[in-house]
């Protein structure tokens, strides 16, 4: 990944974090320019863009749209792309916090507080359903 | 990727549909941190698929389930 990717990578997880949303491409300079190098840092993976309006769907771990995984972390609240994620935007931001979801089977709330990286409900399960050779086939489904 | 209350859950849950791969949430919290935790430093560089391999592999996430491409 060429400097000039890695900073527009860099510059989009900063104001990701900072405004506490995904940012347009507007916000970030040209408008045209950074959708190019949004096209080129989603097919690196780096991100990954709503395929109808080129606009920023995942900054992993950061989920752009309402998702069934919240996270109460550094005195906001975020939306994460998966239960993996959920734990990943703990670690990204390196802060204690909380997820609320619950069980896709049964509905029932849950709330997972983590402090200094243990979970306070070891007793719940994670289930990853697509083999990781597969989960960049459709990382939404994944 | 979800979480849930328990195998019982998971099995209604799948259904039909041939079941992945589950590990215990604290694994979980294990792997996150080792997977995201350098994602907003400013030095970040994108990892190699063997670097993701070892963080798996150091989890103990291995076997075909767990192979990267």
């Amino acid at each position: 990944m060429d400097a000039s990717l890695l900073e527009l990578r860099n510059r989009t997880y900063a104001a990701f974090v900072g405004l506490g949303r995904a940012p347009s491409a507007g916000e970030l300079g040209d408008e045209d320019a950074v959708r190019g190098g949004w096209r080129q840092l989603h097919e690196a993976h780096a991100l990954v863009l709503n395929p109808a309006t080129d606009e920023i769907r995942m900054a992993n771990p950061f989920s752009a749209v309402p998702t069934a995984y919240r996270v109460q972390a550094d005195r906001r609240w975020w939306y994460a792309n998966c239960a993996w994620d959920a734990c990943g935007i703990l670690a990204a931001l390196a802060v204690d916090g909380r997820i609320e979801s619950s069980c896709p089977d049964c509905g029932e709330p849950y709330t997972v507080e983590v402090r200094e990286r243990v979970v306070d409900r070891p007793e719940l399960l994670f289930h990853c359903l697509v083999p990781a050779a597969h989960w960049w086939d459709d990382i939404v489904f994944t | 990727m979800n979480l849930f209350r328990s195998e019982e859950h998971i099995a209604r849950w799948l259904g039909a549909k041939t079941p992945g791969a589950t590990i215990p949430a604290q694994t979980l919290c294990d792997l996150a941190h080792a997977w995201w935790d350098t994602r907003l430093r400013p030095d970040w560089q994108p990892r190699t698929r063997d670097e993701n391999q070892a963080i798996l592999d150091r989890l103990g996430l291995v076997g075909p389930f767990w192979t990267l491409p």
